[in-house]
């Protein structure tokens, strides 16, 4: 059985992509390079080549379009109707003759072209006779363009229509707009078709797939059909017509007993009459639709009248089918799509109603004695007249009937998530069916965490027993561990302790001390002893320092005045020479001065030399001071702590970083 | 919701703390701060980092084996719900954390046993060895012997001292 699915038609392209492709083929798969020197018959066969090429190319390409395009007459009519009410099928076969006929014409000017360039004596001409070649192709296509556009449009709707398979089961509905159709194909398939109360919300045929005793069948829904006459229908009407007349299925032919859908049922059973000529051969059942609103036995005498006028000649097709009409074969049913009530027994029905039909063709045409002899039912024969029935024991009937009447009085969760509220206000309880000891202990919660440990870690049948164990163990462990430490080292006296402080302190000193000479060696300059600035080692010190240790310093300080202080001594008492004392004196007297001047603002001015500092003269001390001022004034200025800080508060500070300038260009900053 | 372990410093990690890191190896390590989620990244060993549980149970100084442990274990099949059960799990943690307690106080005592009598005893070597510091050791002879001892001389050396002139 053919598929028929119209996705497969290539694109077609326009007329000037068409002409591009076409050429950019030519140019990239034939050879381009040809030179005035070369043998003319070389020339002639290199532009033949190209000519010949192209026009195979646009052969080629015009063939495919014309062959992917079906025939209106070859497909199944009830396609060929469909693309003849969608698409004009004039206009189609117009469109297409062009394409036909451009192909030819093509294959014409190659021909021609290419006896011409035959005989082409130069270069120059075997080019200029390639290029008209190519342009008249070309123009050939350029015309047919529209036509190409045309049947690229036609591409494109093909495509989506929905593929209907013509020859297997298929239900149509049919009525007048807003009945229900759609609600009907929305509820027994899975298709998603448009609700909306406006009439024509469905615009074109809808396939959805439903299934019956294992079988699919395929239902399909049309637009609304208005009751006018034939040649007054718009396309969307005529799809529907056209689904009616060429396919061989069952008709649902939907009745609204209510009028919701704005017309009366004198308009519909109206239409109904007007069509009931395509329900010829098919199986007819007609629909009440919309019973919440309204009910069959509501409504008024005529269009009762009207209704069992139409059931009648619903009637009249069962009965043409060659069949008496069996017992529960209805012809008018009643459904509700909104509550949903008798949508089921609807479809039921008309699959049934399809199915016997289909069978009884099947049953009548000659393949069936074929079959015929591949089945065969086996009956047993009856040995006797004896009456044997069915022999069921009498707990297996009760146990049926209890299981019957708990099923119907069982309670669904469902059912209770309803009452209770709905899907987001109630929630089910799980713990209701737990298989505990005690069924009070249902909805307990049960800790997770308690004081940092995890609860679930501990629990254990036998922790109490443990538990005992543990507490006895403890208890053991507590009579043992009572023991006293010895003291067999004394403590130290309070006096003791005092000095011990003292002690460390002093150590602690020392070693600060030292740590911090350590560290600062480097940039201390070694003086000798008698140079010290920071007066560390005089003689009252080092008197204090041993009386306090309990010597007597007393001696020891003169032995280092006596050594110290020799020489001095010696020449302040000679006063033989007057003139050296003078000189002298003098000396004493400005050093006296000096040392006066400087002690009263209690430190030297900067370019006296203090032997303690490690200078090698003045000079060398003014340069050091003058570098060091230098290269601390420059990171007081840029606020710096210390020769190490490189920190840049700031690093994109922002008024050098935007705004414009006023006359000028600002590429960098 | 567990608590978990911190896979450093064997804290516990509680919910909404911490960071998992889950290995190409499926082996999950939980952190319960950045300073163990750093000291891992720079593949520091626990056992070597002086702050971690995991060094001091190595180094004794916490208690490793104890009757106490043997209650907290992780087990992978549920028991059924028992509500008497769980009253008596309740009360235990809180007993067996007691107990615990109480014997990880021994343990830092037997652990900390000899210390007074060591500190003192070099309390005594130090102020014995370094009092030089205070009082010189010439001062203390002096400071012990408190009465100068004289020694008269006789007459008969200078008779000998005339005889030689």
């Amino acid at each position: 059985m053919v598929q028929y699915n119209f996705k497969k038609i290539t694109k077609v392209p326009t007329g000037k992509d068409f002409v591009d492709i076409v050429l950019s083929r030519t140019q990239r798969q034939t050879p381009t390079v040809v030179h005035k020197g070369y043998a003319i018959n070389r020339i002639r066969q290199f532009y033949m080549r190209k000519v010949k090429f192209t026009q195979t190319n646009f052969h080629e390409k015009l063939s495919t379009i014309i062959e992917d395009f079906p025939r209106l007459d070859d497909i199944h009519p009830f396609y060929g109707d469909l693309l003849h009410v969608l698409y004009n099928k004039d206009h189609y076969k117009l469109a297409l003759g062009q394409i036909n006929t451009a192909r030819n014409l093509i294959g014409k000017i190659a021909k021609d072209y290419v006896k011409l360039l035959k005989y082409g004596d130069s270069l120059y001409r075997c080019k200029a006779l390639k290029v008209a070649a190519l342009g008249r192709m070309c123009t050939v296509t350029k015309r047919i363009g529209p036509s190409l556009a045309y049947l690229d449009q036609i591409r494109q709707h093909m495509a989506r229509l929905p593929s209907i398979d013509p020859n297997t089961r298929t239900i149509l509905i049919c009525g007048y707009p807003n009945v229900g159709k759609s609600s009907f194909i929305n509820k027994i398939t899975r298709a998603d078709v448009d609700v909306q109360p406006y009439a024509f919300t469905t615009k074109s045929l809808f396939v959805g797939h439903t299934d019956y005793k294992y079988l699919r069948y395929q239902v399909i829904d049309t637009p609304g059909i208005l009751d006018r006459p034939f040649e007054d229908r718009n396309i969307i009407e005529m799809c529907s017509i056209t689904a009616l007349a060429h396919l061989r299925a069952a008709v649902l032919f939907f009745l609204d007993i209510s009028g919701s859908c704005g017309y009366t049922i004198a308009q519909q059973s109206a239409l109904f009459h007007s069509i009931k000529s395509l329900f010829m051969n098919k199986p007819l059942i007609i629909v009440c639709n919309k019973t919440d609103l309204q009910s069959l036995a509501g409504i008024s005498e005529d269009d009762k009248k009207l209704v069992e006028e139409m059931r009648s000649e619903a009637l009249k097709t069962l009965i043409g089918q060659g069949g008496e009409p069996r017992e529960g074969a209805e012809v008018l049913l009643t459904m509700s799509t909104l509550t949903e009530e008798g949508v089921i027994a609807v479809k039921n029905a008309a699959c049934e109603r399809l199915l016997d039909q289909r069978v009884e063709i099947k049953m009548k045409s000659k393949k069936i004695n074929e079959c015929l002899n591949r089945f065969h039912v086996a009956v047993p024969k009856p040995r006797d007249q004896k009456e044997r029935p069915v022999c069921i024991p009498q707990a297996v009937l009760e146990a049926k009937a209890k299981e019957a009447a708990a099923k119907e009085s069982k309670k669904l969760e469902r059912d209770l998530e309803e009452e209770n509220g709905g899907a987001g206000v109630y929630s089910a309880s799980l713990k209701k069916h737990y298989l505990l000891a005690d069924d009070e202990w249902k909805e307990d919660n049960m800790p997770e965490i308690l004081d940092g440990h995890n609860v679930y870690d501990f629990v254990d049948p036998d922790i109490l027993q443990r538990l005992e164990e543990l507490e006895k163990e403890e208890g053991l462990l507590q009579e043992v561990g009572e023991e006293d430490e010895e003291m067999d080292v004394e403590d130290l006296t309070p006096q003791q302790q005092k000095e011990l402080a003292e002690i460390r302190k002093k150590k602690s000193l020392l070693i600060r001390e030292h740590r911090i000479k350590k560290s600062t060696a480097e940039s201390r300059p070694i003086v000798p002893r008698k140079f010290d600035k920071d007066k560390r080692f005089t003689s009252e010190r080092m008197g204090r320092q041993l009386s306090s240790l309990g010597l007597d310093p007393s001696k020891a300080i003169e032995r280092a005045r006596s050594k110290s202080r020799g020489r001095k001594r010696e020449r302040s008492s000679n006063g033989d020479m007057d003139v050296d004392d003078g000189g002298s004196n003098k000396k004493m007297r400005a050093r006296s001065l000096s040392m006066a001047e400087s002690r009263s603002r209690s430190r030297p001015p900067t370019n006296v030399l203090v032997p303690g500092e490690g200078y090698k003269d003045s000079a060398q001390k003014i340069k050091a001071y003058k570098l060091g001022r230098n290269s601390v004034f420059k990171r007081n200025k840029d606020a710096k702590k210390g020769e190490g800080d490189r920190v840049i508060p700031n690093l994109k500070p922002k008024h050098l970083y935007s705004g414009k300038r006023s006359n000028g260009k600002t590429t960098r900053r | 919701m567990r608590l978990e372990k911190c896979w450093f410093c064997s804290s516990t990690v509680y919910p909404g703390h911490g960071i998992q890191f889950v290995r190409n190896d499926a082996k999950i390590f939980r952190f319960c701060r950045s300073k163990c989620h750093k000291n891992f990244k720079m593949k520091r060993n626990p056992r070597k980092v002086k702050w971690t549980k995991a060094y001091r149970r190595l180094h004794g100084k916490d208690m490793t084996q104890d009757a106490t442990f043997e209650f907290e274990r992780k087990r992978n099949r549920p028991e059924r719900y028992d509500r008497n059960l769980t009253e008596n799990t309740l009360k235990a943690i809180k007993t067996i954390d007691k107990v615990r307690s109480r014997r990880e106080e021994t343990h830092h005592k037997n652990r900390m046993k000899g210390k007074a009598a060591k500190e003192r005893k070099e309390a005594r070597k130090e102020h014995d060895q370094q009092i030089h510091m205070l009082v010189a050791p010439g001062a203390q002879d002096k400071h012990l012997s408190a009465t100068k001892v004289t020694v008269k001389v006789q007459h008969e050396s200078n008779d000998e001292n005339r005889m030689e002139e």
